[in-house]
């Protein structure tokens, strides 16, 4: 096959497969979690092993009449049977298996988001190989214990700024014998936030105080002590009062109160720059080197506003602010 | 630990290999060398032993020179590339030189297709019983190594792939009998192939001194016999074939030339029905039982002179045929001219000795009739030993047997008898076949051997016709009445083993029943036999479309087996005690209060079920708990599992 040929067989497949998909969203609608893969949702066709297997099968069947030569009719016959059983067999390596739940896992543009999702076997025998894929990503294969769960993890590169939709999933799986491939769409909403990549030079803007001019010389452990709080999700181990815990008071953080002057604000009216995505970078680039240090630190996009506060949490918060800044989402 | 791809190869290797071992006494054995070479080396090469071909920009130019070569090759060794010798050469090749080159699954893949391809090549060349097992252990290896080379995991190992394919194939047996029975043959082939030139068995069409004593000794069957009815007595079972008429003085040749009509022939006595099944031979002879009067298969032809069965091409399979035979016949018309001619024809210049006995003979005697009995007395009188091991023969070889060595088999005497019959002018042809079989107690037929090969007379009497002579009989009468194994000593020590041991006996009259079926029922099965199974589930005249029919009904019938055989084995898996219980429990509940969601736990719900109920609320509460304390602590007590199912039982509203 030439090049060029190989491009057009490659496109019209592209555009089968479109189109099937459109079909398929048509007919199937909306999906919601928890899902079970009934049959109605899995197409089943040969691969082209299974093709060339067909292929094979014909030619014997040509021959084995040709001579009217029983043996390699019956050789012919049970290899045809095979076939189908394995069809069969594909096509039960994946209905009844149970979506439960779909979660995407953020990160940094360059990197690659997660999405995890999570299957169930409620069968008695187990289910091997069933590659779970989205537009855009590499499969990912997962085996699922007879009734057990197990967690496809699909990494999504990230390449853009902002949130990575994902409409639909694919499951499908070849298992055992590679000749045909049973699949199934998932239509539901989910996705990844990418992160603007922490890149830039410029000095961190000053701690700012209250009452305005004095410079800020204080450090971390200037701050004052403020209480014990319940542990949160995120908290860091050492902040933990783990004395508090050994005498069995439970998971209690360590609160210090800094003045209300200790604290930056990262306001992207006052990065300089004409490229919104460098400047933004550049954000996020300060909020992760303070989070470093422990610090205080609010954010203002235009008109919104992260008042200041510290740990992983706001973090989180303030670098899915700057991945939605401008994509008209609220966040 | 072997890697996933080393693994994949291996064992597409492998089936390569089962298949190439199958296909090896039927193949050019340089073919099979080069295909077990690369073999061997490409495993080597898998499992890391040896380091793999480098690839250069002209790897693929030198592999399709090599290609070029080797048909090249082929075709001036087989003289034709349209033949299955040929074919199987080619495929031998060309999967020799796709191991070589193989990197990918996808390659594995090519090599299990060649593997298949030369399975059934080699199921093309021998189809026999015994060979039966070693097929289908080779189709249910190509499976398992297909799972294998689908399995990129590497998750499954080879004892699941087969156990997996093992499945597979066995649930597709009914299908494979389904389609076997009724998916509609073709009548003929659309596609020939030139033959090699395979070995020929059994009897052909001339006779030289020792010939059949070369037959005597191989144990092979000839061909099984199945009567309507009762058998005629043993004496009389002589199944007539090549008839030979050309005699050059020391060989007897069937005449290719000249056919005469054959003048009217009356058919006496009890007709006798039976089914021949012919283990193929190469040739083109049939047999029949002593005078056939018909054979009901179309392609079967007749010779009107002498009755002999042949057909138009070599019979390379198994071949069942339905006849008529008369063991009495007259014919009371005149021999034709031409007819005379022919088979009172002899080499002037050879066996002077017995062409003067012979006339004077016939001199001394007053008619045909009365000189047949004479020659016949003569070879009885004179001291003529009957033995596998006549000694050497010379160009008068009729001299020699009758006046020199006196020892023969029964091909030198038929042909001494008939030279002694043309030399005084009475008409006489060879006639070669077999005499005798052994009678099968379990399958209730008659099995005849190689061994059993023998040759007579016949020679023309005025008003009764052509008169089967049997010299062998004056000279070793106890031939008519049992096999070569009682007359004859120096036969391999089994095979005599063998029939004195009953059970042995037994075993191998078994095998042989078992081999008997296999050709008749299965290897001979063809449109005609498709045919007669419909007429014998009420179809008066089937054809091609009730074998569609069958076939589509069959296919449906069997689709729907699978997928509920299939189904079945997906069951979930059935909650224990405690599980059910609760289960029950929530049912009970749904009648009330909205049903649990599969996210809520048993606490959560209870909470739920007595915001919902108040009135319920302890009671419900208690339950949950109760589920939470056997389900998730410590290992829940028999009483304990009791109490929880009694409560539940108890649970009503």
């Amino acid at each position: 096959m030439t090049s060029v040929a190989r491009e057009t067989s490659g496109a019209l497949k592209d555009k089968l497969r479109r189109r099937m998909g459109a079909w398929a969203r048509r007919r199937q609608g909306d999906d919601r979690l928890p899902l079970v893969i009934s049959t109605r949702r899995v197409y089943i066709l040969p691969t082209r092993a299974g093709l060339a297997f067909a292929a094979l099968l014909l030619a014997m069947l040509l021959t084995g009449l040709n001579y009217s030569n029983s043996m390699a009719l019956l050789i012919t016959f049970l290899l045809s049977g095979f076939g189908m059983i394995a069809m069969h067999l594909t096509h039960r390596n994946l209905t009844g298996v149970a979506l439960r739940t779909v979660a995407g896992v953020d990160a940094f543009v360059g990197e690659h988001g997660r999405l995890l999702v999570t299957l169930e076997n409620s069968a008695d025998t187990v289910r091997l190989a069933l590659e779970c894929e989205v537009a855009g990503a590499d499969g990912a294969a997962v085996d699922i214990p007879a009734g057990g769960t197990a967690r496809a993890d699909v990494g999504l590169p990230l390449t853009r700024r902002g949130r990575l939709e994902v409409d639909r999933i694919t499951l499908s799986t070849m298992f055992p014998f590679g000749l045909f491939r049973a699949w199934t769409y998932v239509h539901i909403k989910a996705g990844v936030l990418a992160w603007p990549v922490p890149r830039g030079r410029r000095e961190t803007p000053p701690e700012a105080s209250s009452g305005g001019n004095a410079p800020a010389m204080h450090r971390v452990g200037d701050e004052e002590w403020a209480g014990l709080r319940e542990f949160r999700t995120g908290d860091s181990p050492r902040q933990v009062a783990w004395g508090a815990y050994a005498r069995g008071r439970g998971l209690l953080v360590k609160t210090y109160q800094s003045p209300a002057a200790h604290h930056r604000l990262f306001d992207l009216a006052a990065v300089p720059g004409a490229d919104l995505e460098q400047r933004l970078e550049q954000l996020s680039a300060w909020i992760l080197a303070a989070h470093a240090r422990g610090e205080r630190y609010g954010l203002r996009l235009a008109e919104q506003t992260l008042p200041p506060d510290s740990g992983n949490e706001h973090r989180v918060r303030c670098l899915n602010g700057l991945a939605l800044f401008g994509t008209g989402e609220t966040w | 630990m072997v890697s996933a791809a080393a693994r994949s190869t291996t064992a597409a290797t492998l089936v390569f290999v089962a298949s190439v071992f199958l296909i090896a006494p039927d193949a050019p054995l340089w073919c099979v060398v080069i295909a077990l070479g690369a073999a061997i080396w490409r495993v080597l090469v898998a499992l890391g032993h040896i380091a793999p071909m480098k690839r250069f920009a002209g790897t693929r130019f030198l592999l399709g020179a090599v290609t070029a070569i080797l048909v090249i090759v082929v075709a001036a060794s087989a003289r034709t590339l349209n033949g299955l010798v040929a074919g199987t050469a080619l495929l031998l090749a060309m999967g020799a030189l796709k191991l070589l080159e193989s990197r990918t699954r996808r390659d594995d893949g090519i090599v299990i297709g060649v593997a298949l391809f030369i399975l059934l090549a080699s199921a093309l060349a021998t189809q026999s019983l015994i060979r039966v097992p070693f097929y289908l252990l080779t189709v249910w290896g190509a499976c398992a190594a297909i799972a294998i080379v689908a399995d990129r995991g590497g998750a499954l190992t080879p004892k699941a792939a087969l156990r997996l394919s093992a499945r597979a194939l066995a649930m597709s047996i009914p299908l494979a009998a389904a389609c076997f029975l009724f998916f509609p043959r073709v009548a003929g082939q659309f596609w020939s192939l030139q033959r090699g030139e395979e070995a020929t068995t059994g009897l052909s069409d001339e006779m030289s001194p020792g010939g059949i004593g070369r037959l005597a000794i191989n144990f092979d069957p000839a061909f099984r016999v199945r009567f309507e009815g009762k058998p005629p007595p043993h004496a009389a079972l002589y199944w007539r074939g090549p008839v030979l008429n050309d005699f050059d003085g020391f060989t007897w040749r069937r005449s290719r030339s000249s056919y005469y009509p054959g003048a009217h022939l009356e058919m006496l006595g009890p007709e006798f029905r039976y089914r021949v099944t012919l283990e193929p031979s190469q040739q083109r002879w049939l047999f029949a039982l002593d005078t056939v009067q018909e054979v009901l298969r179309r392609d079967v032809f007749i010779a009107p002179q002498d009755r002999q069965l042949s057909m138009a091409f070599p019979i390379d399979r198994a071949m069942s045929y339905d006849a008529v035979s008369y063991l009495t016949t007259r014919n009371e018309g005149a021999l034709p001219a031409p007819g005379r001619r022919q088979e009172t024809t002899l080499p002037l210049e050879r066996n002077p000795r017995a062409r003067a006995l012979a006339l004077d003979l016939r001199a001394r005697t007053g008619s045909d009739a009365e000189f047949v009995r004479e020659a016949l007395n003569w070879f009885r009188d004179n001291g003529l030993e009957y033995t596998l091991d006549p000694g050497v023969t010379t160009l008068d070889s009729v001299d020699t047997t009758l006046f020199d060595s006196k020892r023969g088999f029964c091909g030198h005497f038929a042909s001494a008898y008939a030279t002694m019959m043309r030399a005084a002018g009475v008409p006489a042809r060879i006639v070669t076949g077999y005499l005798g079989g052994e009678w099968n107690p379990v399958g209730d037929y008659l099995l005849v051997r190689q061994s059993d090969a023998h040759a007579w007379t016949e020679v023309w009497l005025e008003g009764s016709g052509w008169t089967r002579i049997d010299p062998t009989a004056v000279v070793a009468p106890g031939r008519l009445t049992s096999g070569i194994f009682d007359l004859l000593s120096g036969l391999p020590a089994t095979s005599t083993f063998m029939r004195n041991n009953a059970w042995l006996s037994r075993l191998d009259h078994l095998w042989d029943s078992a081999n008997w079926w296999w050709q008749e029922r299965v290897v001979d099965f063809n449109l005609r036999a498709q045919l007669d199974l419909l007429r014998k589930f009420g179809i008066d005249s089937p054809a091609w479309q009730h074998l569609g029919w069958a076939f589509a009904a069959g296919l449906v019938g069997w689709i729907a087996w699978v997928s509920l055989s299939l189904r079945r084995g997906v069951a979930r898996i059935r909650p224990d005690r405690i599980g059910r219980a609760w289960i029950r429990a929530t049912r009970k509940l749904a009648r009330i209060a909205p049903a649990r969601t599969p996210a809520e736990g048993p606490l959560e719900y209870a909470r739920r079920v007595g915001l919902q109920r108040p009135d319920l609320a302890a009671r419900v509460d208690a339950l949950a708990s109760f589920y939470a304390r056997l389900r998730f602590g410590r290992d829940a007590s028999h009483q304990d599992v009791a109490a929880f199912e009694r409560e539940v039982r108890n649970l009503s509203f």
